[in-house]
């Protein structure tokens, strides 16, 4: 009898035959393809063909061999600490600043959203425009200054293409990253704020060591959605510059979607997948871990 | 309009001007300008010629829906949006019915069990689309999937799933045991409690499900650039593409923003719409869940 000690009668085993559909959908079209990224990362398909053979680690060696992963996981990282970091700096300020009692605030926070309503593709041409040498936005502006506007060209330089990339996704998610920030600083008890500003805490003080705080949870959130997305880049270096000039924007997600369909070295990709994979729950791990950590702390 | 009149309640009590203020809404003036800037210029340069090409900086010198009518027929505007609104719709609605059973039993019953499927489900967020895309090419092409315009809608479903789990499961805590206890009392079944109590109070979630989910799906061509090679299943993001060559050539940039303007129209009308539960939406989905 000390198994139905958990065993409610109200909420019985029954209730996981609801789990049924989207068990269907999530077995069948997510969790079965990963495991098949693991089988395939050991053979030389090459996505169409079914006549494939084992070729053992073969696929792992050439990808480190080759230096596209060491390249691509840098990229990434590189890509996800701007992201998270700007994202999250710019939509805490912009939120705090929209948070207190002034004029026409309900339009200065749609302006700040407005970017996150349009899809990446959009986005991609419009950045595409705004950083084109010679005849773009910021080019003309700079020629409006009376600078060189065709030596700004950021998406073709090797050094600043990255970063160029990086201030696009930013544009797109900040505004999302604020509105979560408001929400969270909404929920902030004034009167905590009001006792510290009597007992002598300057502005700063109050929103670093009341304000901040209290949102700590709001934080991680943000940090973890952001830090996923930045992992999951694709969008930019697919639309604007892929992956160009050279290496610099390849990220984990455009050197797969490359390697498959491009080379049609499905093999190559599969380990490829599984490598990132691992990154990405390591990263993820970790971050959950010290956030938790963080959180409790702050 | 509850917005204005709660606006205008608050007047008297806006921050008084002193140097300080004058600085913060200067800052934010310029701030909103510069994130809004590109915006703006693509606007006024859909609104000229198609031939047209004096400065865009130049702003609304000119106007005309020349270069809309052009996007319009290069797109094939109608069928585009249709496709848009049947997969979104579509795939938001199967998302919240089977996300919401799928949630109720994870956020009910207390065991090992229904923890590990919680997790099981969450992970699922951290997996990208293009790392799956083609075992699940091959596992549509085994069961004898064809590609047709509801294909997308599929993977849509499914990559959906974990954030809705996700939320779902956090909402149902906040849901009272005791009115589902006295239902069983009364003799409902487990399927009339679901329905008839659970489903109607989870509202505030759904919600903030069809605007977070519908968002992305409404705006992805990722999925349906790899399954769809018709141009009529096209969704409206995925028509978009056709455009690639253009990004680079001033010659087409009039018609280029006529067509990004007119992909992004339909999302800007229900956001200024419905602005309210769009932002409620969203944070209520990072916030409590």
């Amino acid at each position: 009898m000390k198994k139905s000690k958990n065993i409610s009668l109200v909420f019985n085993n029954k209730m996981y035959l609801f789990l049924i559909p989207s068990m269907l959908f999530f077995l069948i079209l997510w969790v079965y393809p990963v495991l098949q990224l693991f089988y395939y990362s050991f053979t030389n398909f090459n996505g169409i063909n079914y006549n494939y053979d084992f070729v053992g680690l073969k696929n792992y060696v050439k990808i480190f061999e080759n230096g596209t992963l060491v390249n691509s996981v840098g990229n990434t990282l590189i890509y996800t600490v701007i992201v998270v970091v700007f994202s999250n700096v710019l939509g805490l300020a912009v939120a705090m600043a929209l948070n207190a009692k002034i004029f026409l605030k309900g339009f200065f926070r749609t302006c700040a959203y407005f970017p996150a309503l349009f899809s990446a593709i959009v986005v991609g041409f419009i950045w595409s425009y705004v950083y084109m040498p010679g005849s773009g936005m910021i080019a003309n502006l700079i020629e409006v200054f009376g600078g060189q506007g065709s030596a700004f060209n950021p998406l073709g330089n090797f050094h600043t293409a990255l970063f160029a990339i990086a201030i696009v996704e930013i544009w797109k998610s900040f505004g999302t990253t604020m509105i979560i920030y408001l929400a969270g600083l909404q929920t902030v008890d004034e009167s905590l704020l009001e006792a510290g500003r009597i007992d002598g805490c300057s502005e700063w003080q109050v929103m670093r060591f009341i304000k901040l705080p209290l949102i700590s949870s709001t934080v991680t959130i943000n940090v973890i959605l952001n830090v996923i997305a930045g992992l999951k880049a694709f969008d930019y270096s697919f639309i604007m510059t892929n992956g160009g000039p050279g290496k610099s924007t390849k990220t984990l997600m455009f050197q797969i979607y490359e390697i498959a369909f491009t080379d049609q070295k499905m093999g190559r990709a599969s380990a490829f997948s599984v490598v990132s994979f691992i990154v990405i729950i390591a990263i993820t791990a970790i971050m959950l871990f010290v956030m938790n950590k963080r959180e409790v702390e702050l | 309009m509850f917005g204005i009149k709660k606006e205008e309640r608050e007047a008297d009590t806006y921050l008084k001007l002193s140097g300080k203020v004058i600085l913060l809404y200067l800052a934010i003036v310029l701030f909103c300008i510069l994130v809004i800037a590109p915006l703006v210029i693509v606007f006024s340069s859909s609104l000229r010629h198609v031939a047209n090409q004096s400065s865009p900086l130049l702003l609304f010198r000119e106007f005309t829906v020349e270069s809309y009518i052009t996007a319009f027929k290069n797109m094939n505007y109608p069928m585009e949006l249709l496709n848009s609104l049947i997969t979104t719709g579509g795939s938001v609605l199967v998302v919240v019915v089977i996300a919401t059973m799928a949630a109720y039993p994870i956020g009910r019953i207390k065991s090992k069990l229904a923890r590990f499927l919680y997790v099981f489900f969450i992970s699922g967020l951290v997996i990208p689309s293009q790392m799956v895309i083609v075992p699940v090419a091959q596992t549509f092409s085994r069961l004898r999937i064809p590609n047709t315009r509801f294909t997308p809608m599929l993977m849509f479903i499914t990559c959906s799933l974990p954030f809705s789990v996700f939320l779902f499961t956090g909402f149902m805590k906040g849901i009272p045991v005791e009115i589902e206890e006295a239902a069983y009392i009364d003799g409902s079944s487990i399927f009339r409690r679901y329905s008839v109590i659970v489903f109607p109070l989870l509202k505030p979630a759904i919600i903030s499900t069809v605007i977070t989910q519908g968002l992305w799906i409404w705006n992805d061509y990722f999925y349906p650039m790899v399954f769809i090679s018709k141009k009529a299943q096209y969704s409206l993001p995925v028509g978009m593409l056709q455009f690639l060559g253009d990004k680079e050539n001033p010659a087409q940039w009039n018609v280029l923003f006529a067509a990004c303007v007119l992909c992004a129209l339909p999302l800007i009308i229900i956001f200024l719409l419905l602005q309210k539960q769009f932002v409620n939406g969203i944070a209520a989905g990072a916030v409590k869940g």
